[in-house]
């Protein structure tokens, strides 16, 4: 059999992700929590890189998946399911908001669409907020604990974040080689443009959103199970949208593996400088975003790929 | 009551007015959707406050300090940061005005703490009755000097020969190169406009509120819903449709309670976009850049 640059891509997926698997025996309870922090945010910010980077529709508030998977999952188990049967839950009740969302929303272009996401992100984290009942309104929602010890516990948690980032990698991989993926460059480019040339530039939007929606649901979920208790202002903090957001810059728009390299620099990043200056946090996050914006527009990886291509002779 | 809560919502709808112009001419102007506006608010907010309580200076006097501070900082921001990220792609806008609102809230905090801090100067409880509805002073004051701003703003831009280059750059920024306009010079004074209303509205708004750095996130809301309602770069529109913003978020709030005033500007601010993009007063296209 003929090895090919697929096998080669997917035997290299595998690898990483046996080995990245294998981390938990080597470190210690602050590091294991950074590197699963780090899976979590590559995994939303494949989510946004599926419909910003591939479809070019820039969701700010992609966060309200986020807080729809934790809550979709911390209500079911309160309700006495299990993990395991709660965790589809977080992957379909993000869908299929996206789904309902995404007909009206996804015809909205540039900015509106935009800030759009920003007042749903906006409006949900109110809605779940002065709902009470089952979602616990401003008290938040605990989650029952696992009778796992603690350090068994995380070690599965990083695993799961993990493989699920594995395979949000793989969907985006194989998204840029589908028909889907194809659409959505076109539609990115130009969308009217896309459907005169046939392709139907609605379902693909909207398929697009529910693909993001799902990773980014999950990563919320298993978060939610992570720090057993969650609130609106937490599950639904815009922020983690926008710090998304900037990975993906960093990482490089619409690249397969720019989303885990952005969240691997930035977390890394954080948790080594910013660490030590806990007041200024936020305040060096705003820096980092602004410098990251004008510098580093194009991101990491076309910048990398750019310098490996050989250069082109003289003519 | 009823007449009490229509007055107290055009009262406020003046405020929301003044508090998003600037929104609204940035957004117009250069198609940058400026996060950053509610802390240039607040920022406003806290040069009343400083002033007050340092100096003694009355919050209506100071309101000239924080235009011309505010304008300083939005002039400066534009062109040091802005108008350079923008020009790869005009998106980046979204990301970068929230980096530079998470850095001013937290210089705030680092200065001020997050406490509450009020600012209540002599006739801050005064109030007059006409026909059963109390009217405090107060509002009074601020709604008309929220309205005179905006007129201001208004023949600024509609009467001068600077608002008409502004007007002009806004609607193709390659062509007034020509008649020997500099787009990014324009940029700079459209975005130190925005901040200086934005800084006004944190000034008349630390006389109703209780300041803290949370000050301007009331206008989030009103910034968005106002802008689109009265159509993208519109003044006149701002106005009107801070009005109807005020009327709508009192009368709500008395029939379903404070507590949904931001779901319901929500959700109206989603169904303007989706059945009126263009807004009441606006033209189509106006604000996609």
């Amino acid at each position: 059999m003929m090895i090919t640059r697929t096998h080669l891509a997917l035997l290299g997926l595998v690898a990483l992700t046996l080995a990245a698997m294998a981390l938990p025996f080597l470190l210690d309870g602050y590091w294991l929590r950074l590197a699963t922090t780090i899976a979590m945010f590559a995994i939303v910010t494949c989510g946004l890189n599926v419909i910003v980077g591939f479809a070019g529709y820039h969701a700010f508030g992609n966060t309200v998946f986020f807080g729809c998977g934790a809550y979709a999952l911390s209500i079911a188990m309160n309700a006495g399911w299990s993990f395991s049967a709660s965790l589809p839950l977080a992957l379909l009740a993000p869908m299929l908001l996206a789904g309902l969302l995404g007909w009206p929303l996804l015809r909205l272009k540039g900015h509106y669409f935009a800030i759009a996401t920003v007042a749903l992100n906006l409006a949900f984290a109110e809605l779940v907020t002065q709902a009470g009942g089952f979602t616990g309104g401003a008290n938040g929602i605990a989650l029952p604990l696992s009778d796992l010890a603690p350090q068994i516990a995380y070690r599965r948690i990083y695993w799961m974040m993990v493989a699920v980032l594995a395979v949000c990698i793989a969907v985006t991989w194989w998204l840029s080689r589908h028909w889907l993926g194809t659409a959505l460059r076109a539609l990115k480019d130009n969308e009217s443009g896309a459907e005169v040339m046939g392709i139907d530039t609605v379902s693909a939007k909207i398929l697009a959103w529910m693909i993001s929606a799902a990773m980014t649901g999950l990563a919320g979920g298993i978060w939610a199970y992570w720090i057993t208790f969650i609130e609106p202002s937490s599950a639904f903090d815009p922020l983690i949208g926008v710090k998304a957001y900037i990975m993906m810059l960093i990482g490089g728009m619409g690249t397969i593996a720019g989303p885990l390299i952005g969240a691997l620099l930035l977390e890394l990043f954080g948790a080594l400088i910013w660490a030590q200056f806990l007041d200024l946090h936020r305040l060096l996050l705003g820096c980092l975003i602004v410098a990251t914006a004008l510098a580093l527009p194009g991101g990491i990886v076309p910048l990398v790929r750019r310098a490996l291509r050989p250069a082109r002779p003289a003519r | 009551m009823i007449t009490q809560t229509i007055v107290n919502g055009l009262l406020l709808g003046g405020l929301f007015g003044i508090a998003s112009i600037g929104f609204s001419i940035v957004w117009g102007v250069m198609g940058v959707i400026n996060l950053a506006h509610t802390a240039f608010i607040t920022v406003g907010a806290y040069i009343a406050f400083s002033l007050f309580s340092t100096f003694g200076i009355d919050p209506l006097l100071s309101i000239p300090i924080s235009i011309i501070a505010l304008f300083i900082l939005g002039y400066g921001i534009q062109t040091l940061i802005i108008n350079r990220a923008t020009q790869t792609n005009l998106l980046l806008s979204f990301v970068v005005t929230f980096g530079i609102d998470l850095i001013i809230i937290n210089v705030v905090i680092l200065l001020f703490t997050t406490d509450f801090f009020s600012v209540r100067p002599s006739y801050s409880g005064a109030s007059f009755e006409i026909g059963g509805v109390v009217i405090p002073v107060v509002r009074v004051i601020v709604f008309a000097l929220a309205f005179l701003l905006g007129l201001g703003c208004y023949l600024l831009l509609n009467r001068t020969r600077l608002g008409q280059a502004i007007m002009a750059t806004a609607l193709d920024r390659d062509i007034v190169r020509t008649m020997g306009v500099n787009p990014r010079r324009i940029y700079a004074i459209a975005a130190g406009l925005g901040a200086a209303l934005a800084g006004a509205a944190g000034n008349l708004a630390a006389i109703i509120y209780p300041v803290s750095p949370f000050i301007g996130l009331k206008f989030i809301g009103a910034a968005f819903v106002v802008t689109v309602l009265g159509g993208i770069g519109s003044v006149e529109g701002c106005i009107i449709a801070g009005l109807l913003y005020g009327l709508i978020q009192a009368l709500s709030a008395s029939v379903f309670g404070v507590e949904t005033q931001e779901i319901s500007a929500f959700l109206i601010f989603i169904l303007i976009l989706l059945l009126r993009p263009q807004g009441l007063f606006g033209k189509r296209f106006f604000g996609e850049h």
